[in-house]
């Protein structure tokens, strides 16, 4: 009985073309663009990444139990509220004279609450994860707007300022948070059975549930793990703005490219951590390339879409011949 | 063999809706043996085994599970009984490796930290393979990349690893091939030695022969008999199983082949197909059969436009057909029954009519408006000719049995009134009852002038339906015979060695 | 029970029209009436009709907020240069056919999927406003010179959201193309296994959801005068909660257009009864998301309870 080793192949054409793209947008910038390759430039890269790359951990958690198909699967499209209501409810805290350890704890714990009502949303009352997470973050935008009157919340304490300073190595705090989040959530993901486990059940949620596997609390988790990463990139963007500014929702499409992207680095072509952060990593870089070539921002956006489509159409272009 | 019921089902009644699908269904099975369980689809196996599983909770009767009453049953609650089931359904996740779909939810820890010991796992699943199956599949391969048979292989092993008691396996063999299978019942027969109670639900009544101690046989929801299969044979229980005699299974050929309608001409395909040449005839049923990748299905495909032949011609009523087009295929009247019914032939959620005028809408239309009444009236035509079981056409698909739902498949060409129609494993997981319809039908297209191709892998199937058989081996059609000049030995002779064995004897001399 | 489950969407909007008559007497009028159709309903009933048609077909448009846009730049900027409204109105909805165009090249032709298509769509059209507005800076007509036809009085907009709305409700239920849409969406290996051109269908569906986009965009700019970029991008969310809302209606969760009709009502309703209520602003977004999610979970629950 032979392996269909054929699908082998396409797979790692697949995910050497992506990592081809991604090497070529480096190569070009590091040719095209002064210090784009410098120490200081790649830990700006990092530090400009954290914020994204949290909520798009989260959301990579909820994909990948969702089963990838974001329509029907898991999505979780109050990360991007989350995270403005993380950065609100930190800055109010520490406006109304509030320790760092105090704001820290509300904001995580605000984070949990909206995690349980999704992860309540979708598992206990079966709403389609697309809608309940819809709703969720409509509430909780709302919430924040409540909070802040839809205005600039300025706020100032060691804390937020520590985060913003560079940190050992000379490398920003905030790329190193970047880094080490990615660490553990890799070890979380990957090597645990938890992920191992949460992948089988978005794979395939029958076989999981025969299996006796705990579907439902897995789900459950994994809005969970979302609203807490997002309210701890909420605490980031504290550190940024200092304070608390309204517009995060803005944040959302970017972060959902990057986890769908983050699919093709994959073996699998599952949601994984590596792969989403690597996918950041891509995303930051060509703003980052642009800001440093030039080019106007406006472009920014355009090229990315063009890029991420070239990226899928090619992943799903030689797919396609290597099973036809 | 002890005499002791490891299982007892009694009188177990359950009806879903108001119809009954088991009216005091009863078994029991015997520590240590092989259990048998066949009937017609519909006749309530299904249910009987989600009964087991604690899927469904009976209206009435008893389980008994190692001579204990256990009402309220769920499947948490049988499978901790020891009761394991391999469902017909593929149940893998199609992105995980071989080796962490057999130890999901058990997985190696690295010195009992959440750390999954992947060397640990992917040797524990080598072995675990070549032991009980004798079969190397790489612990590493992903399970979207593995044969279906392959996939039930690991999913067995799966079941097995979780050492149960009593396993129940659902129609096992429907995606393997014979040696596949052969691997398989030698596993089964190891089991039975070491103790497992088995019951083993399938279609196949040679397998049956092969396997059970005893065998049960359900109809209409109830069990009219059990037997020992070593003791009655196999025409005995298909007599239980219908009401009706089986000697008229096939109709009669009645139909003369005329001028020729699709005419194909030296098809190539890469290495699936070379130089294939074939002509169906007006009024014609040519059956074409071969090993799994030996060409048939390709060739079926490659006809419907759902692949680019690399050469060759296909010519419809003397004219070209566009290659590599269903678009084309459908507009000048090829239809195609497809062997997946659930993906490919129909739709779950549609209903009857929705599902059998989506070939032919424009037939139901004027003046860019759907003709409603038009289409129902046609579609119940059809529910009446073929005598489709359903609660009428707008009843969703998802409510009929797989034999319905495939006469709803070919009342779709039926109503296009496509004058070729390509059959793909016409009557697989379809019963006896509607099997006969379905044959029947065929044979009447052929008589309004249709022509058909059969593609089967069921040889006895073939000869009886078809006029003319075509035997593919290695993408090339080795022999073209009628089929009444041909025996079940040359034929099987053919399929599995491109030879006939006088050809074969000719070479030795 | 289970009509409680299956119509928790039009009960939720009877009970909420019924509160809101109670507590805001200002609620129950004509001119309420008018202004909940006038600035609620006409233009997000469009854009998630066009939604429904996607949705139906078993995709996603994430970018039709982007033909909104498109359309209304391609009128206003036309308009400030003197172009006749007619053809302005036609440059206008050219774009955002392109925009639909571009969307069925990539799902269609590329299988790249929906989700990701669209949202590259999204992404390129956000470049192409911010290039083509300095960044993002409304363009406004000139207040000093009235243009007699100019826009659309508020009837005859009402007029073109109701011939629009008929007009797909008719495609869809009474025509072939509507059947094969529904085809597609539930089983596409079925519709292509019948016959059925794929590529041909998608391409249609976003025509026709890119179309009333853009006729949206069109009597959106006509009534603000003014096109601001990227305000497509708001009726998004609200074009998929209420499509999404729409197919609690149907037992087999099909997308619809009657169902979506009845979610952008309970949107309307929502916002302006609140609005009448006096409810502050700030809490009016938290108030609604509430209401959203509570028809959800009484739709949803009752489903999972049926199966």
């Amino acid at each position: 009985m032979p392996l269909n080793r054929q699908s082998f192949s396409s797979a790692t054409l697949v995910r050497l073309s992506a990592y081809g793209a991604f090497v070529i947008v480096i190569l070009v910038f590091a040719v095209e663009a002064r210090g784009f390759l410098s120490f200081i430039n790649i830990a700006n890269v990092l530090q400009q990444s954290a914020i994204a790359g949290l909520l798009a951990f989260g959301l990579t958690l909820v994909v990948l139990g969702g089963g990838g198909n974001v329509v029907t699967g898991g999505i979780d499209l109050s990360v991007a509220a989350t995270l403005g209501l993380g950065a609100a409810v930190y800055a109010t805290l520490i406006a109304q004279g509030q320790s760092d350890l105090v704001a820290v704890g509300a904001t995580l714990a605000v984070g949990v609450l909206v995690g349980i009502a999704n992860g309540l949303a979708v598992v206990r009352l079966h709403i389609l994860p697309l809608l309940a997470t819809l709703a969720v973050g409509k509430i909780v935008s709302g919430l924040e707007f409540v909070l802040t009157q839809n205005s600039v919340v300025t706020a100032t304490s060691p804390g937020l300022t520590w985060l913003a300073e560079i940190g050992p190595l000379d490398v920003p705090i905030m790329a190193w948070a970047l880094v080490i989040a990615t660490v553990a959530l890799l070890l979380l993901v990957q090597v645990s059975p938890f992920g191992l486990r949460l992948h089988a059940v978005g794979a395939h949620p029958e076989a999981a549930r025969a299996y006796g596997l705990p579907v439902g609390p897995l789900l459950f988790l994994s809005y969970v793990f979302s609203g807490l990463l997002s309210a701890a990139a909420g605490i980031l963007l504290a550190a940024l703005l200092s304070g608390s500014s309204p517009g995060a929702s803005e944040m959302l499409l970017p972060v959902v490219l990057a986890v769908l992207l983050g699919v093709v680095f994959s073996r699998r072509l599952v949601p994984t951590i590596g792969g989403t952060f690597l996918a950041v990593l891509f995303i930051s870089i060509l703003g980052n390339g642009f800001q440093l070539l030039n080019i106007s921002s406006y472009w920014v956006n355009g090229v990315e879409g063009v890029l991420i489509l070239f990226v899928v159409a090619w992943t799903t272009l030689s797919q396609r011949e290597a099973h036809a | 063999m002890s005499n002791v019921s490891v299982l007892a089902l009694k009188g177990i009644y359950k009806s879903f809706g108001g119809v009954e699908a088991l009216s005091g269904a009863s078994l029991s099975l015997e520590r240590g043996s092989v259990h048998g369980l066949v009937g017609q689809n519909g006749a309530g196996k299904s249910t009987l085994v989600k009964v087991l599983a604690g899927i469904h909770q009976p209206d009435g009767g008893t389980i008994e599970i190692g001579g204990h009453d256990t009402p309220h049953l769920t499947p948490h609650r049988a499978e901790s009984l020891g009761i394991h089931f391999i469902h017909q359904d593929r149940l893998l996740a199609p992105t995980l490796t071989v080796a962490e779909s057999l130890y999901l939810g058990a997985e190696p820890r690295w010195f009992g930290l959440p750390i999954i010991d992947r060397q640990r796992l992917r040797r524990d699943a080598r072995d675990v393979l070549q032991r009980v199956f004798e079969i190397d599949i790489s612990p590493d391969a992903l399970v979207r990349d593995l044969s279906t048979a392959e996939q039930k292989i690991v999913q067995i092993t799966r079941a097995l690893l979780q050492n149960p008691r009593i396993l129940v396996l659902d129609e096992p063999t429907t995606a393997l091939v014979r040696s596949e299978a052969e691997h398989l019942f030698s596993a089964i027969d190891r089991l039975k030695a070491e103790g497992l109670s088995i019951l083993y639900i399938s279609h196949y009544l040679n397998e049956i022969e092969r396997l059970c101690d005893k065998v049960t046989v359900l109809r209409n929801g109830k069990d009219v008999g059990t037997v020992s299969p070593r003791e009655v044979p196999a025409a005995g229980i298909v007599a239980m199983m219908i009401d009706r005699k089986v000697d008229a299974l096939f109709p009669k050929r009645t139909s003369v082949a005329g001028d020729p309608v699709l005419e194909v001409r030296g098809l190539s395909r890469d290495k699936e197909l070379s130089d294939v040449s074939l002509t169906l005839r007006k009024g014609e049923v040519v059956g074409i059969t071969g090993l799994v990748g030996s060409g048939t299905k390709a060739f079926a495909r490659t006809l419907f436009g759902l692949m680019s032949p690399t050469s060759g011609e296909i010519l419809l009523h003397g004219e070209r057909l566009k290659p590599g087009s269903t678009v084309a295929a459908v507009a000048r009247g090829i239809g195609l029954v497809p062997e997946d019914r659930r993906n490919h032939g129909i739709s779950l959620d549609l209903t009857v009519r929705e599902n059998a005028t989506l070939a032919s809408l424009s037939r139901f239309t004027r003046k860019l408006a759907l003709l409603f009444a038009k289409e129902r009236a046609a579609v119940g035509d059809f529910i009446d000719r073929l005598g489709i079981k359903t609660r009428g056409p707008e009843a969703l698909l998802r409510n009929l049995s797989g034999g319905n739902q495939q006469k709803v498949v070919l009342s779709k060409w039926l109503i296009h009134g496509s004058d070729v129609v390509i059959l793909d494993e016409p009557t697989v997981g379809v019963d006896v009852g509607a099997k006969v319809d379905i044959y029947r039908e065929i044979r009447a297209l052929a008589d309004s002038g249709a022509a058909i191709l059969v593609v089967s892998s069921d040889l006895l199937e073939l000869t009886g339906i078809s006029d003319r058989v075509a035997v593919f081996f290695r993408g090339r059609i080795v022999a073209e015979r009628q089929a009444s000049n041909l025996n079940q030995d040359d034929l099987l002779q053919l399929v599995t060695t491109g030879q006939t064995a006088e050809k074969i004897r000719n070479a030795a001399e | 029970m289970t009509i409680v489950y299956r119509f928790g969407l039009v009960i939720a909007l009877l009970a909420l029209v019924v509160v809101f008559s109670l507590f805001a007497p200002a609620f129950l009028s004509v001119a309420n009436f008018q202004s909940i159709l006038f600035n609620h309903f006409a233009i997000l009933s469009l854009v998630a009709v066009g939604m429904t048609l996607v949705v139906a077909s078993g995709g996603i448009d994430l970018s039709i907020g982007t033909a909104v846009d498109m359309a209304s730049l391609g009128y206003i900027l036309l308009l400030a240069q003197d172009v006749p409204p007619a053809e302005a109105i036609a440059a206008g909805l050219l774009l955002a056919l392109l925009v639909g165009v571009f969307n069925a090249g990539l799902i269609a032709t590329l299988e790249i999927p929906p989700f990701l298509a669209t949202l590259g769509t999204l992404f390129i059209g956000q470049s192409i406003q911010q290039l083509a507005t300095d960044g993002g800076v409304p363009v406004y007509l000139i207040a000093g010179a009235p243009r007699p036809i100019f826009g659309l009085v508020d009837s005859a907009r009402l007029w073109l959201v109701a011939v629009s709305l008929v007009a797909t409700f008719a495609v869809m239920t009474y025509s072939p193309f509507g059947r094969k849409v529904l085809a597609f969406g539930i089983g596409p290996q079925v519709a292509r296994y019948s016959g059925l051109s794929t590529k041909t269908l998608t391409l249609k569906v976003f025509l026709l959801s890119s179309l009333l986009a853009g006729v949206a965009g069109i009597i959106l700019s006509s009534s603000v005068k003014s096109y601001a970029p990227l305000s497509g991008n708001a009726y998004l969310m609200d074009a998929i909660g209420a499509t999404f809302l729409g197919t609690t209606l149907n037992a087999t969760g099909r997308a619809s257009i009657i169902g979506t009709l009845v979610g952008v009502l309970l949107l309307s309703v929502v916002k302006n009864g609140l609005l009448l209520l006096g409810v502050s602003f700030y809490w009016q977004q938290v108030v609604s998301g509430t209401l959203i999610f509570l028809v959800l979970a009484v739709s949803f629950s009752g489903k999972s309870a049926a199966h």
